[in-house]
C-alpha cells in the first residue's frame, strides 16, 4: 500500500516542483545559505518524518486534527478525569491534584472485579465459540452444497439485526414457561432451565445469544479465506490419502490464520460492546445478576451515582483491556508490513 | 488524466475536511449557549401509556392557562427514569440545564447538590406550605431552601389482587393483616387453584427492594423501618424481613419471574394468571387501561399486610436547576404544578393523588378517592426506599447491588441483611 501511495504522489507533482523539492532536500549540503528560517524548519521536519512531510500536510492534517481532537483527545481527557476526584455537580473537576485513588478503589471493589471477570469470560468464551461455529458453517457451505447463496444469507441475517431486536427475541425465547428453548428441551425430556434467573447460567445464555448473532459474520470471513485456498491443496491432500478431517485439520485450517485473527479481533470488540444487548434485555443499566460487565458498571457509576471520576477509571480499565486485545494484532500487522 | 482526477478529488477532500473541522469547532462552541430564550424547556420521562396521557393533559392545562408561553418538551423514556437521569446529568454537568425536570425529591436531591436553584419565593407566594402535607414540605428542601415543587403522589404499600382468583381460592384479602398471614393466603391460593399466587417482576432488582421495604414496614413496623433508613437499623429485624421475603420468592412467585417485567406482571393480574401483586399504585393505571377490568369487580386493592396505618410515600416532583436559562418562566411552571389544576389534570390520568390537601377529588374516580382517603387518615407516611425519598441515589444503587448479588436466587437472607446494613 505504502509503495503505491508514494508512486502516486510523485506522479502528481509537476516536474519543476519535484526539482524544487530535490534542491530543497539538499539542506544538509554545506555551503547552502539561501534557505530562510521557515524553509529550514520545513526541511528539518521533512528530514525527520520523511520526504514531503510538510508539503503533504494539507491532505492528512485536517483529518489527523479531527481524529486527535474527537477520539484521542477525548480518551486523554477521560484519563485525566479518572485521575481526579470529580463527582456530583457541586464542583468542576480539579486537575491540580491528580492521583490513582480511583484505580486503587476499583481494584478493591468486588463489583469491579466481578464485572472484569464477566467481561473476560464474555470476550473469550464468545469469541472462541463463535469462531468454531463460523468455521464449521463456512466449511459446510464451501462443500458446494445446493442453495449455497440462500444458506449464506440465512446464516448472515442475524448480524444485520440490531442488539435491541435480538435481545427482545432472546428474552422471549428464554422465558421459563413459554419460551421456545425450554419447550424444545422439554420435548427431549430436559429442563426446564431458568436461563435468565440462574446466576451461574445467565452469562452463558447471553453468550449463546451473541453467538447466534455473530457466527454468520465469522462464517463469511472464513468463507473468503477458504475460497482463497487453491484447489490444488485439496487435491494434493486427497492424492496423498488424507481423510477429510485430516485434510482440513492439517492442510486447510492452518492456512486460515489471517482470517482467524481478523475475525477474532472484530468479535472481541463486539463482545466488549455487549452493553447494548444487556441494556435492551432488561431495559435498564443493571443487567441480570451474574452478567454485570464493565460497560454496564461504568454507566451506573457515572450516571446513577454521578461518580464521574470513578466511572472514567472503569472506562480506562475497559479501554486497557481493549488495547491488550487490539495491540498484538496491530503489532502483527505492522510486522507483516500491512500498516 | 488520472493525476488530474486524483488532485481534484484530493482538493475536494481537503475542502470537505475543512468544512467538517469548522462544523466540529462550531458545535463545540455552541455548547452551553443553546436553549433559546422564552421557551420553557421541560424534561420528563412520562412517555408510556397512562404516563403519556397524563403528561399531555398536564401540558394542555398549562397552555390553557398561559397561552403565551411556548413549551419546549423533551420526553425521555425508557429504563424507568434512568435515561432521563443520564440526559439531565449531561446537561447539568455541561452547564446547559433545562428549565425544569421531573424527578424525585427527598434524599434524591443530594445527587444534584450545587446544581439546583432556590424556589423559596414560589413556596412563599403561593402558600404551598399550608396547602401541602407536612412530608412534602420537608422533602422538597435542601440546605434550608426549597428546590422543587410536588405534583402528585403514588402509594407504595399496596397489595393488588384479581378478585376471581382470590374468590376461587376462598381467600379474603381484607383479612390478611401481616406478612406471615400473606404467606398463608399465598399457600391457600397455591393449593386451591392453578394460578400463580403472587406475580413479581424479577427482571430488575428494584421490585425486590421495594417489596422488602413493604415487608419491613408490615412485619417489623414503622419505627424499625425509619431506624433502618436513618442508618441505625436493627440487623435482626432487617434479616427477619428478608427471611419472610425469601419464603415468598422461593415458593409463590412463578417460575418465569426472572424474565417478567412490570408490564408482564401487571398483565398476569389482568389475565387472571396470578392472584396477588405488590406494586406502587401506578399498577392501578395499567389495570384501568385494560378492557373489561373494573375496580371492585375484577380487581381490588388493600394496603400491604401490616401497613394498614401507613401510606408509603412517593412523589412526582419538578426540580429547578441553578443557572436557570428561563428563571421566571421556570418558576411559573413550578407554581403551576403545585396548584390544583395541574394536580388534577395529571393525577386523574396517571392514577396518582394530589399532594395538596385541598383538592376536590370528584374527578378522580372511586379507586383514587379511596387512596386519598387513606392518605389523609393514616398515622404514618414513611418515605419510599426505592423511589428516591428515603436514601440517596448512591445508597439506593448499593442496596440494589446487594439484592443483585444475594437475593435474585438463591436467596441468602443473612448475607442480604449484612449487605443492607453496610450499605445505608
Amino acid at each position: 500500500m505504502r509503495d503505491i501511495f508514494e508512486e502516486q504522489e510523485s506522479d502528481d507533482e509537476s516536474p519543476d516542483r519535484t526539482a524544487d523539492a530535490r534542491a530543497d532536500g539538499g539542506v544538509t549540503r554545506p555551503g547552502r545559505e539561501t534557505a530562510s528560517g521557515l524553509e529550514r524548519v520545513t526541511n528539518a521536519l521533512d528530514e525527520r518524518f520523511g520526504e514531503d512531510f510538510v508539503e503533504s500536510s494539507p491532505f492528512w492534517f485536517p483529518a489527523f486534527l479531527l481524529m486527535a481532537l474527537f477520539v484521542y483527545g477525548a480518551i486523554f481527557w477521560n484519563l485525566l478525569i479518572s485521575l481526579t476526584d470529580y463527582e456530583g455537580f457541586l464542583n468542576d473537576p480539579n486537575y491540580s491534584n491528580l492521583d490513582f485513588e480511583m484505580y486503587v478503589r476499583a481494584f478493591n471493589d468486588p463489583n469491579v472485579i466481578n464485572a472484569s471477570v464477566n467481561t473476560l469470560i464474555l470476550v473469550i468464551g464468545f469469541t472462541l465459540a463463535t469462531l468454531v461455529i463460523g468455521l464449521l458453517l463456512a466449511i459446510l457451505i464451501d462443500r458446494g452444497i445446493r442453495f449455497e447463496n440462500t444458506f449464506r444469507t440465512i446464516y448472515l441475517l442475524p448480524m444485520s439485526l440490531s442488539f435491541v431486536v435480538t435481545a427482545q427475541f432472546w428474552l422471549w425465547m428464554y422465558n421459563y414457561n413459554n419460551g421456545v428453548i425450554n419447550i424444545v428441551l422439554g420435548v427431549v425430556g430436559l429442563g426446564p432451565i431458568d436461563w435468565l434467573g440462574n446466576q451461574s447460567i445467565v452469562l452463558w445464555a447471553v453468550i449463546l445469544a451473541l453467538m447466534w448473532q455473530f457466527s454468520g459474520y465469522a462464517m463469511v470471513v472464513y468463507l473468503a479465506g477458504l475460497r482463497a485456498i487453491p484447489d490444488d491443496n485439496y487435491e494434493a491432500a486427497m492424492v496423498d490419502g488424507a481423510s477429510t478431517v485430516k485434510m482440513y485439520w492439517r492442510v486447510i485450517i492452518p492456512q486460515l490464520k489471517g482470517a482467524t485473527i481478523s475475525a477474532s479481533v472484530v468479535l472481541m470488540v463486539f463482545a466488549l460492546k455487549a452493553f447494548d444487548f444487556l441494556y435492551a434485555l432488561v431495559s435498564g443499566y443493571r443487567p441480570p445478576a451474574g452478567t454485570d460487565i464493565l460497560a454496564t458498571l461504568m454507566v451506573r457509576e457515572a450516571y446513577q451515582n454521578t461518580n464521574w471520576a470513578y466511572g472514567s477509571a472503569i472506562a480506562i480499565i475497559l479501554f486497557a483491556m481493549a488495547l491488550l486485545i487490539i495491540g498484538p494484532y496491530l503489532i502483527y500487522q505492522f510486522r507483516r508490513d500491512n500498516l | 488524466m488520472t493525476s488530474e482526477k486524483e488532485s481534484l478529488s484530493r482538493r475536494r477532500f481537503v475542502q470537505s475536511s475543512a468544512v467538517a473541522a469548522t462544523a466540529g469547532v462550531a458545535g463545540c462552541s455552541s455548547l452551553g449557549l443553546g436553549g433559546g430564550g422564552g421557551q420553557l424547556n421541560l424534561m420528563h420521562a412520562f412517555t408510556g401509556g397512562d404516563g403519556a396521557i397524563a403528561a399531555e393533559a398536564l401540558f394542555e392545562a398549562f397552555r390553557e392557562e398561559y397561552p403565551d408561553i411556548e413549551l419546549d418538551l423533551e420526553p425521555i423514556g425508557g429504563g424507568g427514569n434512568q435515561n432521563l437521569d443520564t440526559v439531565v446529568a449531561n446537561r447539568l454537568s455541561n452547564d446547559d440545564p433545562p428549565s425544569a425536570f421531573a424527578n424525585w425529591p427527598g434524599k434524591n436531591l443530594q445527587k444534584y447538590e450545587g446544581a439546583l436553584g432556590n424556589v423559596d419565593d414560589v413556596w412563599a407566594d403561593n402558600d404551598f406550605e399550608d396547602a401541602h402535607i407536612d412530608e412534602a414540605v420537608e422533602l422538597h428542601q435542601q440546605g434550608g431552601s426549597y428546590r422543587a415543587t410536588p405534583m402528585a403522589s403514588h402509594r407504595l404499600n399496596n397489595l393488588f389482587y384479581n378478585i376471581s382468583a382470590v374468590e376461587e381460592a376462598g381467600v379474603d384479602p381484607e383479612s390478611i393483616d401481616s406478612p406471615p398471614a400473606l404467606i398463608d393466603a399465598l399457600d391457600t391460593v397455591a393449593t386451591e387453584t392453578d394460578v400463580t399466587p403472587m406475580t413479581q417482576a424479577m427482571s430488575g432488582t428494584w421490585t425486590i427492594t421495594q417489596l422488602w421495604a413493604a415487608i419491613m414496614q408490615g412485619q417489623e413496623g414503622y419505627q424499625p423501618y425509619m431506624d433502618f433508613i436513618e442508618g441505625n437499623g436493627d440487623q435482626a429485624a432487617v434479616q427477619a424481613a428478608f427471611e419472610t421475603m425469601a419464603e415468598i420468592l422461593d415458593n409463590y412467585i412463578g417460575d418465569d419471574a426472572a424474565s417478567v417485567d412490570l408490564t408482564a406482571s401487571n398483565s398476569n393480574i389482568i389475565n387472571g394468571d396470578a392472584a396477588f401483586i405488590h406494586q406502587g399504585n401506578w399498577a392501578a393505571g395499567a389495570f384501568r387501561n385494560a378492557e373489561d377490568f373494573e375496580y371492585e369487580e375484577d380487581w381490588g386493592a388493600v394496603a400491604f399486610p401490616g401497613t394498614e396505618n401507613m401510606y408509603c410515600l412517593h412523589f412526582n416532583s419538578w426540580l429547578f436547576p441553578a443557572n436557570n436559562p428561563t428563571d421566571e418562566l421556570s418558576k411559573t411552571w413550578l407554581e403551576f404544578v403545585g396548584k390544583p389544576k395541574a394536580q388534577i389534570a395529571y393525577g386523574k390520568n396517571k392514577g396518582a393523588i394530589p399532594t395538596r390537601t385541598d383538592v376536590d377529588m370528584d374527578e378522580f374516580g372511586p379507586y383514587l378517592q379511596d387512596v386519598a382517603e387513606d392518605f389523609a387518615e393514616v398515622d404514618y407516611r414513611p418515605p419510599s426506599l426505592q423511589h428516591g425519598l428515603a436514601v440517596t441515589s448512591e445508597k439506593m444503587s448499593a442496596l440494589n447491588d446487594v439484592i443483585s448479588n444475594t437475593f435474585t436466587g438463591p436467596y441468602e437472607p443473612e448475607a442480604a441483611a449484612q449487605g443492607f446494613m453496610d450499605a445505608v
